[in-house]
């Protein structure tokens, strides 16, 4: 009996963390975030002052939200996320805007769209409410993570194709022709597909009804 | 009741600590954030006027080289070679657009021209802030106006290339262009 | 030059829309486009939230927030007027109007993290919009985001009909590929905004 709840109790952190890095990935299992992943991914810098954002933003609501559970009345608790996540989203924003001048310029209002990020919003209302801190942290975290690298996926892939560099470092020849449709919309549209293809393919994701 | 007024609390209390750490925040970032606005202006005008800096030394070498003025109301930066720099600013198709720009001493032609700020659709209109763009202007004449031109290619020494799509943009960009130097030159000659 | 509202009216809806050209307001575009008839009740919720929400953000902004220079914390601000004013918009729904509350009570709630209502906001602020251009821009963003899940919508149920999708395409990456393919054609538009 003890035994078995010394492995429960260890195996717990391990599933939280492999369900949002991989079996429950926010983009390409649930299909949340998608805004952003798009908006700002035409550069690597970018993709990972995002990444970064979102999951500073993720875990600190979590842990908050997580470590409130009790005392949060329930008619008020989507305005209780609302102000928790926009008062870190703005830290964040001020945080970029004191530090990284170029990066928040370049990103402008999509740091602020953080707040609709369905994937904060979803950590929150869906595990941090009912779980302890720990496990609420370890879950926001790896979310986070699960995000950030589909960015930085999607981000290298279109910096390189469309102007020929990583974090402005010149990878492809002189002589490379920017695919310039790759850094507006249509470009993402159709690589974040296709990447959704190779993932849920890989992850076994089965389609809904 | 009760369960009434807990909330009510709940909802005051949450607001103030939100509010007592942005306050904090704020207070903390103001100072660096005006700081880098400065620093983002100054090492544009070093740029238009091709100035080498690093990224540490753009405070010295911008008061080795370079002497703010002000004539009539309006600030003005030159170098010891006698060109010309001022801020330009205006509404685009979208939002506003300002940005420095740099004249040769003779006053008819563009040194160099950058873009400090603008809200219009990335990867349309967006593309104006871009140097493959800007850098058409260098050595275009100022007179009788910069055109933009958008249907063919620039043939005239006062034409640059448009970007295709972005017509609206680039209309707005060359009237606001054309008013604010006409503005400083007459601004600098009184 | 100062642009025209009608001008931003109409560049909002087409050239420049919001769903294809900033890529904003994916999640329900993504969810709720099986069905051309839900598609059209969130695109009418959402002309109708967008348009109340921005010119009630505008007058919170210029008239408190800005006054009080207290703008850092207009997030907060305006992600509670938006919750807020849907709340509001729901329960008049009800009183009054308890068909349309049927037909639209479902969407309402789902507004609310819907990321244009709020970057229309943010874009208002940003781009120093007096009233009148708010409510262009606003007004034509919504009917933009409308148009643009309407047609996806149509295209899917077609699409689903016929079409032998592979496996990991179904669902959300298939109306990726569509928004991908619709967002070439809007940049056709490009040319269209000549108005003075």
């Amino acid at each position: 009996m003890f035994k078995k709840i010394k492995k429960l109790t260890y195996t717990r952190p391990f599933r939280i963390i492999i369900n949002g890095l991989w079996k429950d990935n926010p983009i390409f299992c649930m299909v949340l975030g998608i805004c952003s992943s798009l908006a700002i991914t035409n550069r690597v810098e970018n993709a990972i002052a995002m990444g970064l954002g979102v999951t500073f933003v993720t875990v600190a609501t979590s842990v908050i939200i997580s470590a409130m559970r009790n005392f949060i009345p329930s008619r008020v608790r989507m305005i209780t996320y609302m102000v928790v996540i926009s008062t870190f989203v703005i830290c964040v924003d001020q945080f970029l805007k004191a530090f990284f001048p170029t990066i928040s310029e370049a990103m402008g209002p999509y740091v602020g769209l953080i707040i609709t990020n369905c994937i904060v919003m979803g950590r929150a209302e869906g595990f941090a409410m009912k779980n302890p801190v720990v496990y609420s942290f370890l879950d926001a975290l790896s979310c986070g993570i699960g995000y950030t690298y589909t960015l930085l996926i999607i981000s290298i892939i279109r910096e390189i194709l469309a102007f020929g560099t990583i974090l402005r470092y010149r990878v492809m020849p002189q002589t490379w022709t920017n695919w310039v449709a790759l850094a507006m919309a249509p470009g993402a549209f159709v690589l974040l597909a296709l990447y959704l293809w190779i993932m849920r393919t890989l992850a076994k994701v089965e389609p809904e009804k | 009741m009760k369960e009434k007024i807990s909330i009510i609390l709940f909802v005051i209390v949450l607001g103030s600590i939100s509010s007592g750490l942005l306050v904090g925040i704020n207070s903390w970032t103001k100072p660096k954030v005006i700081k880098n606005k400065e620093l983002k202006l100054k090492s544009s005008i070093l740029d238009v006027f091709g100035i080498k800096y690093e990224k540490d030394t753009i405070e010295s070498v911008f008061s080795q080289n370079i002497e703010t003025f002000e004539k009539n109301g309006t600030v003005f930066y030159r170098t010891k070679t006698n060109e010309i720099a001022f801020k330009y600013s205006g509404s685009g198709l979208w939002g506003p657009i300002s940005g420095v720009i740099a004249l040769n001493p003779d006053l008819d032609t563009i040194k160099g021209i950058k873009i400090l700020h603008q809200e219009e659709t990335p990867g349309l209109g967006g593309r104006i802030a871009e140097q493959e763009f800007l850098s058409q202007f260098k050595n275009k004449k100022i007179t009788p106006k910069l055109v933009i031109v958008v249907k063919e290619k620039a043939k005239q020494e006062n034409e640059v290339d448009g970007i295709t799509g972005a017509t609206m943009t680039c209309k707005s960009f060359e009237e606001l262009l054309n008013k604010d130097i006409k503005e400083h030159l007459e601004c600098l000659k009184k | 030059m100062n642009t025209h509202p009608l001008l931003i009216f109409i560049a909002a809806i087409f050239p420049h829309n919001i769903a294809l050209t900033y890529i904003l307001g994916m999640c329900p575009l993504i969810a709720i486009s099986k069905n051309l008839k839900t598609a059209f009740g969130m695109g009418i919720s959402v002309i109708f939230v967008v348009t109340l929400t921005a010119v009630i953000n505008w007058f919170v902004y210029n008239l408190i927030l800005l006054p009080t220079n207290s703008q850092i914390i207009s997030y907060v601000i305006f992600i509670i007027t938006i919750a807020a004013s849907v709340q509001l918009v729901e329960m008049l729904l009800e009183r009054f109007f308890p068909p349309l509350q049927v037909a639209f009570g479902i969407f309402l709630p789902l507004i609310t993290v819907n990321c244009i209502v709020l970057a229309v906001s943010l874009f208002m602020v940003l781009r120093e919009y007096d009233f009148i251009k708010t409510v262009c821009f606003a007004s034509g963003s919504a009917i933009g985001w409308a148009i643009t899940i309407v047609t996806v919508s149509a295209i899917k149920e077609k699409l689903l009909l016929i079409a032998d999708i592979p496996k990991g395409l179904k669902g959300p990456a298939i109306t990726m590929i569509i928004l991908g393919i619709l967002s070439l054609a809007f940049m056709g538009f490009g040319g269209m905004v000549k108005i003075r």
